[in-house]
């Protein structure tokens, strides 16, 4: 039987989704590197994001768990350890103090991405607070979250501005994994940080009056832990230095300061520092530095907690979300979270198996169905091959542009799936009809309903995709791709097929 | 052996059963047009009077309502919160997620309109244990967001229903018989919109979707209804409206197999996505009647007082 055109275009589409869906992956042995912090050691020697771990010091990696028990039983206590690192990309030598500020995941079974509602992760929305952002105050406020976020260090993070069917804008944050515990917090707080000595403002966060804050080593740490009431208090400190601007502020105003009379080290006026219009901390000036161009201060803080642990982890977490302000300043408007969703990735797992029953149900009840019409194995056989190859052909279009599917796009996929079977039914009835015609002209006439039904759905779906924010944008994609792909591939595919059968 | 087939193929008809053979489809078809009608009317009838009763014409989950929907893994005991949270959050609402093969319980799913800082925290007190996101997720919806969510989806569908009447217009050319389609289309919806108000199911986002998908899915039915009876000239007007039954039905009932599964085998999560699937089947079960009761007694009609048959 000699192969027509339109089956050989199936054959090569077929081909091209499985290249674009790539299932040997599945195969592959190692670890993915998600993110690498960046300016660390780790990213200083060349570890990027997408190289795939296969070994470290000599020991094989193939799973999360190998990486996992590798660096748990390496013993970093202050000095330099070597690590030896091969990845599909080389091999990378580390010497550092710390394991490398990467995170990795398993390696990813195939090209196909999945949705946060799926793999689990957080995924907020953000607007300003009583008012509403035009396109390109929310692109800058997505710049200056990005910022916030990587300096905070969460790495895994997707910002996008989004709009919807009424013209609203909003910031869509997504993280994938592990959701930061103060992401709310990271989020909404402006972040509106200021020194000020009585009313007049020294310095404010931001890159325009701090040049640099101290993050590790001797310019920043956890001064004391103590029993405080009926938990613990843990006070931070940590070094800035300011902008020459800002430090001759800071000296114009002490000028004018006198000496404290009851504690003649100190000034008489202290240095309040403001986070949000809220006073954090009030530091003593030391009388030297009345009238003094100096472009070091030292901040301090702290964090209390039940145990010794929880308030040295809050003193710790205070100080970065603190540097990171300081860093990044302050964020240009008041900011609202107007949806947020933390997904556990457990129930993914589950949910995925059972797509794949599924899967196996509909194909068992449907080839049923249609032997019991048409008795003839050929005809079952093709408009089932015919039905997997384009929801087959969806998925690899969906890796090709890299789609995370979601639920609403698998939802998209089968229902797509659905409208398939209707088509080739109606090419099937179509051409056993009306013998008295030719089989072109029959096949032809079931095109124009088949073509009409394209448009429709089409149509009902188009709205889907700035309604509500595009959140079911998923469902109406993966429904477009599969009914485009029917009619432009596998329908006519289908037609051929049967058209052979026929002769 | 090819020489079989072809003779198979192109052999003598064989005299099939004759269904309805002796039915005639003449003297009823007026009132199988009113059989829909009814229930039709039943549905608005009904819609209405809920929308009296309640404001709006749908349950909305809180996805379209705003609030917070928690979903606890595992196997957690619902009576032990149930009375508790009650007392607390009036509007406290629970589904249970369980695997279709074991039946075990999966999830609980636990829904209120406040926000997560208020409910969570009573949870876990009740629970005894704080919830993360390796035992549960927690998805917050703003009022005014889900406010402007719902507003966009019924404005979408609306906008969809404008489009793809459209589509048909265009296809057919003729009024009464698109027309006939976009009634169809539109029973369509509002039939299964008053049963999943009767059932007391929550709508979400996502099924506000499948009613769009509903739309889509029911129309091609209707399209070959059409086009058979008014496009083609072979064999009489019922012959070729039998004939359009006969392949128009067999699609439904597939796409029915296709969906059904999903929605009673599918149980993990997330719900809203069975619940695409339910829409979709109440739809395609109204389209059976819509499809081949009404919109083929207009065709019939309109057919014989143009002359065609």
């Amino acid at each position: 039987m000699k192969i027509g055109l339109r089956i050989w275009i199936l054959i090569i589409v077929l081909f091209l989704a499985f290249l674009s869906i790539a299932p040997w992956k599945a195969l592959e042995k190692g670890v993915y590197i998600r993110s690498v912090e960046l300016n660390s050691s780790a990213f200083e020697m060349g570890l990027r994001q997408g190289q795939i771990i296969s070994s470290i010091d000599g020991k094989s990696i193939s799973h999360l768990e190998d990486f996992k028990e590798t660096f748990s039983i390496k013993n970093y206590s202050g000095e330099n350890v070597k690590t030896i690192i091969i990845t599909d990309q080389g091999e990378f030598i580390l010497f550092s103090n710390e394991s490398p500020e990467i995170i990795v995941s398993e390696i990813p079974k195939s090209n196909i991405k999945t949705g946060l509602d799926l793999s689990g992760g957080s995924r907020a929305f953000v607007k300003a607070q009583d008012r509403d952002l035009s396109s390109s105050e929310v692109n800058d406020l997505v710049d200056v979250v990005s910022n916030r976020l990587n300096v905070y260090g969460i790495l895994d993070v997707q910002i996008y501005p989004i709009f919807d069917l009424e013209g609203n804008n909003f910031m869509l944050v997504e993280i994938a994994g592990a959701t930061p515990t103060d992401l709310r917090d990271m989020l909404s707080s402006q972040g509106k940080f200021e020194a000020k000595i009585g009313n007049e403002t020294v310095f404010i966060g931001g890159e325009k009056d701090i040049a640099s804050v101290s993050r590790g080593g001797q310019g920043a740490y956890i001064e004391t832990c103590a029993i405080s009431g009926e938990g613990y208090i843990c006070t931070f400190r940590f070094s800035i230095f300011l902008s020459p601007e800002a430090a001759q502020r800071h000296a114009d105003i002490t000028q004018n300061i006198s000496i404290n009379l009851t504690n003649p080290e100190y000034l008489s006026e202290k240095l309040d520092l403001y986070l949000d219009d809220k006073l954090v901390d009030s530091l003593f000036i030391g009388k030297d530095l009345k009238g003094r161009v100096t472009t070091q201060v030292s901040i301090s803080g702290s964090g209390v907690g039940e145990t010794r642990e929880e308030a040295y982890e809050d003193a710790e977490n205070s100080m970065k979300k603190l540097q990171t302000i300081l860093i990044t300043g302050s964020l240009p408007y008041k900011l609202e979270i107007v949806k947020l969703d933390t997904i556990s990735p457990t129930l993914g797992e589950s949910f995925t198996k059972n797509i794949i029953l599924l899967g196996a149900i509909v194909f068992l009840i449907i080839s049923t169905l249609l032997f019991i019409k048409y008795k003839r194995i050929k005809i079952t056989l093709s408009v089932i091959l015919t039905m997997f190859s384009e929801a087959f052909i969806t998925l690899g279009v969906a890796a090709f542009i890299s789609w995370n599917l979601d639920a609403p796009s698998i939802a998209g996929i089968i229902a797509g799936m659905g409208t398939g079977i209707n088509d080739q039914i109606l090419i099937l009835d179509e051409s056993v009809s009306n013998r008295h015609i030719s089989l072109k002209e029959r096949i032809k006439r079931a095109f124009f309903i088949i073509i009409g039904a394209f448009f429709t759905i089409v149509a009902a779906m188009l709205p889907l995709f700035w309604a509500g924010a595009g959140l079911l944008k998923g469902f109406a994609l993966t429904t477009i791709i599969g009914v485009t792909v029917g009619i432009l591939i596998t329908r006519p595919a289908f037609a051929e097929i049967i058209r052979k059968i026929g002769d | 052996m090819e020489e079989e087939k072809k003779q198979a193929q192109n052999g003598p008809p064989k005299e099939k059963k004759k269904l309805f053979s002796n039915f005639n489809y003449d003297k009823y078809y007026r009132l199988f047009f009113f059989i829909p009608i009814i229930i039709l009317l039943a549905s608005l009838i009904y819609l209405g009077i809920f929308y009296f009763n309640t404001g709006d014409i749908i349950y909305k989950d809180v996805s379209l309502s705003g609030g917070t929907s928690i979903t606890i893994n595992g196997e957690v005991a619902q009576s032990q919160l149930e009375a508790p949270l009650k007392e607390k959050f009036p509007d406290v609402s629970f589904t249970q997620l369980e695997d279709i093969t074991t039946r075990k319980q999966i999830a609980l799913i636990i829904e209120s309109s406040v926000s997560p800082e208020e409910l969570q925290p009573k949870i876990e007190s009740i629970l005894g244990y704080s919830l993360n996101e390796e035992n549960s997720s927690v998805e917050f919806t703003g009022a005014s967001l889900s406010r402007n969510f719902y507003r966009q989806l019924v404005f979408a569908l609306i906008l969809s229903f404008i489009l793809i009447s459209i589509v048909i217009l265009i296809m057919f050319r003729t009024f009464i018989p698109s027309l006939a389609v976009i009634f169809a289309i539109f029973a369509d919806i509002a039939m299964p919109l008053a049963l999943i108000n009767i059932f007391e199911i929550k709508l979400s986002a996502a099924g506000i979707a499948a009613f769009l998908m509903l739309v889509g899915y029911s129309v091609d039915t209707d399209i070959l209804l059409t086009s058979r009876a008014l496009k083609s000239r072979e064999g009489t007007l019922n012959s070729r409206i039998f004939r359009a039954f006969k392949t128009g039905s067999f699609m439904t009932l597939t796409a029915l197999v296709a969906v059904l599964p999903a929605f009673f085998i599918v149980t993990g999560l997330p719900d809203s996505f069975r619940q695409i699937f339910l829409i979709l089947a109440l739809g395609l079960c109204a389209d059976l009647i819509n499809t081949w009761f009404t919109n083929a007694s207009i065709i019939k009609e309109y057919c014989k007082r143009k002359g065609i048959n």
